[in-house]
């Protein structure tokens, strides 16, 4: 659980995003993986939303249309509809008028009682009628049924009787009159047989048109009126005016078809009007019919099927963006690691090489060095020798305890000669099975009495399941030996040391040589495996102790590190491979190839 | 006891002859494989003192024609290489050997040990 919780934690705190390691930066195949992190999360979120948005966008635009087109085509119908009713009731009543006319004689139509049984009689038939009028070509009412008082009018001056005169038939705009109610006049005209014509008008209730009109329509963000050509509102409207105003919105241009077009309304509102001027087969009239539609109360369904689609949208790209996020922190985590492990490789395998060619170098100088310092030794050697030997001359202690120093010297100049070449050369390993166990007490015998001397702790734990390895035992006694020697030196009487082997993995097995003694300064610790770098006071150590052991481990195969701390302690953890032959084919095999 | 010494380090040769003659070592002196050749041709010697690396015959080679030349005779090898590791080829293995710059002392031990 813990473990999970922290892998978590790991996940949200990348090891990448706090890069410490600063000495080995400059190896890094990359330099900043923060930037890498940031531009893939980037690109990968831009490659991955973009289609999803432009693919929204079309999406949102076709639908956007197929609504648009599915409107107008809704508006257009009830537009259709509304006008053929329309035309309808105006038409019905025209040619009631027409068949009046035609069939009933002049005489009977003047003839209050017959006209007032007419105007029953059209009542009955069709409805809507208010009266019925008779006037002659002068504009005189020469006969009148209906509920007011109205013969002997003279019309003559009226806007519709001027009209009226000009064509047979006629329909007026609803206007209010004499009788201050709103009204339809229609009107035909006939001849009577003297040449001279008269003109049959009927007065129509608007209430009946107004029905007619509302059961179209359709919704509270509809509105269906009648307006007169010159823009004046006919019939009661919802959101365009009081009846009898001027219509707010600009009139359609003529058109005998139904129209539709889009627009925007004096408050800023998308409309869609749906329009046809209305006219009957015999008769022009005045009525323009208007079928006006709000979009955006007719889209409501849309919008909220839009705002849905926008949620799911919005979270979709969130999930995208997570997801992407954490691909991108684990994938440039693991380049991070298999990069950081590359450098930390290169690193070693440069300072083990940086290392073969320091010694490579050292043996070349070594062997030159030798011959003249050979012959300094037997030049020296000789002049001692005829002092004591030959006593030619007399003898001088001085001269024979300098010629003594030059001795010495050169000694001292041999043995590390000789160890630099030890160093550098290339030896055959003679492998053995070793148990560990007896390599280590044999390599502890040399220090027994030091250690009860000194009251150093040697702790040795040998783990019960390691097994015999292959492996050079010399040369392994030799590394343990100086291991060894080196932390009887580091530790002050009464501390301890602990050796401690066990198996590390499957063909592995490692050997620890820790001490709490004086411990070295983390600047050594990269040194410590190169010729001549020594610690110790000028004369007591060649500085090749630990380059040597280095060499030794490198030969059998194996791996060395060193851990320190000042003043608390140093560890040593030599590898060594239990089938040392198995690496040697290896070797061979990559090397020969 | 008579002794062959073959160094191309001609100073160090001379050197090491004087020493060995101070403590009564007849020493004669060549400095390449074949002046070696015809003095042991010419002279009979217990031992020869050879340097391993020479212009022309090395160390290792020359013992083996003086070897053939005269069965019963001993070699020591001097190398500036410093141990034992170059001694790997032929009879020269179960030879002995020192590194230089060597202790006369020693060099006198084994040759009485060879001599023996």
């Amino acid at each position: 659980m813990i473990g999970r919780f922290r892998k978590m934690l790991g996940l949200l705190k990348p090891e990448f995003y706090h890069q410490t390691s600063d000495h080995l930066n400059p190896y890094f195949t990359f330099p900043d993986y923060r930037k890498i992190w940031g531009i893939g999360i980037f690109v990968l979120a831009a490659a991955a939303l973009l289609p999803l948005m432009v693919v929204t966008l079309i999406y949102y635009q076709l639908i956007q249309k197929s609504v648009d087109s599915e409107l107008i085509l809704r508006t257009e119908r009830v537009a259709s509809n509304a006008r053929r009713a329309v035309t309808f009731f105006l038409e019905e009543r025209l040619d009631a008028l027409r068949f009046t006319v035609n069939e009933i004689k002049y005489d009977q139509l003047t003839n209050p009682t017959h006209f007032a049984e007419i105007l029953r009689n059209l009542k009955l038939g069709f409805g809507g009628l208010t009266d019925l009028s008779v006037i002659d070509h002068t504009g005189i009412q020469v006969a009148y049924a209906g509920p007011f008082k109205m013969e002997g009018k003279d019309y003559s001056k009226q806007a519709w009787f001027i009209e009226c005169q000009k064509s047979n038939f006629y329909v007026s705009e609803i206007f209010r009159g004499y009788r201050d109610l709103p009204h339809i006049i229609i009107t035909v005209k006939s001849f009577r047989r003297d040449g001279t014509h008269f003109i049959l008008r009927a007065t129509l209730e608007t209430e009946r048109l107004i029905h007619t009109l509302a059961s179209y329509e359709t919704g509270e963000h509809a509105d269906i009126i009648l307006v007169s050509r010159a823009g004046i509102i006919q019939t009661p409207s919802k959101y365009y005016g009081d009846i009898f105003e001027k219509m707010a919105l600009p009139m359609p241009q003529y058109s005998p078809r139904t129209q539709t077009v889009m627009a925007t309304d004096g408050q800023g509102r998308s409309i869609i009007t749906g329009y046809a001027f209305i006219s009957t087969q015999i008769a022009e009239t005045p009525f323009i019919l208007l079928v006006i539609k709000q979009k955006a109360g007719m889209m409501g369904v849309w919008l909220e099927l839009r705002s849905k689609i926008n949620w799911l949208v919005g979270f979709g790209i969130m999930v995208i963006i997570v997801v992407i996020t954490i691909t991108c922190t684990l994938m440039v985590n693991k380049l991070y690691l298999a990069d950081k492990a590359k450098t930390e490789a290169m690193t070693v395998m440069e300072q083990s090489n940086q290392l073969a060619s320091i010694g490579q170098l050292a043996a070349g100088v070594a062997h030159e060095i030798n011959n003249p310092l050979a012959l300094i030794n037997e030049t020296a050697g000789y002049v001692k020798d005829l002092f004591v030997i030959k006593e030619q001359y007399s003898k001088d202690d001085e001269l024979l305890e300098n010629i003594d120093y030059i001795l010495e010297a050169v000694e001292r100049c041999g043995t590390i000669t000789r160890q630099l070449l030890g160093f550098a050369r290339k030896f055959d390993v003679k492998i053995q099975r070793a148990n560990l166990k007896e390599v280590i007490s044999d390599v502890l015998v040399f220090y027994n009495k030091e250690a009860e001397y000194r009251n150093v702790n040697v702790f040795v734990d040998i783990s019960k399941d390691i097994p015999e390895i292959e492996t050079d035992r010399g040369k392994l006694q030799q590394v343990l030996l100086n291991l060894v020697s080196n932390a009887f030196q580091a530790v002050n009487n009464g501390c301890n040391l602990d050796i401690i082997a066990s198996p590390d993995g499957a063909n592995k097995v490692s050997i620890t040589i820790s001490d709490n003694g004086c411990g070295m300064p983390e600047e050594n610790l990269t040194k410590i495996f190169e010729p001549f770098f020594t610690t110790k006071e000028r004369g007591k150590g060649t500085g090749l102790g630990l380059t040597i052991t280095y060499g030794l481990v490198k030969k059998l195969h194996g791996n060395i590190s060193v851990k320190s701390r000042e003043n608390e302690g140093t560890t040593f953890v030599i590898t060594l491979p239990i089938h040392i032959q198995e690496e040697m084919r290896k070797d061979e095999n990559s090397f020969g190839g | 006891m008579k002794i062959l010494l073959v160094d191309d380090e001609k100073k160090f040769a001379m050197m090491l002859s004087k020493r060995l003659a101070l403590r009564g070592i007849e020493v004669d002196y060549v400095y390449t494989g074949e002046e070696a050749v015809a003095k042991v041709e010419s002279n009979k010697y217990d031992v020869a003192i050879l340097d391993v690396k020479m212009p022309g015959i090395g160390g290792i080679e020359l013992e083996k024609k003086l070897k053939a030349l005269v069965p019963g005779m001993k070699s020591i090898f001097l190398t500036g290489h410093g141990s034992e590791a170059d001694f790997t080829a032929g009879s020269a293995k179960a030879a002995y050997y020192l590194a230089k710059p060597l202790q006369i002392e020693e060099l006198i031990e084994i040759l009485h040990e060879v001599t023996e």
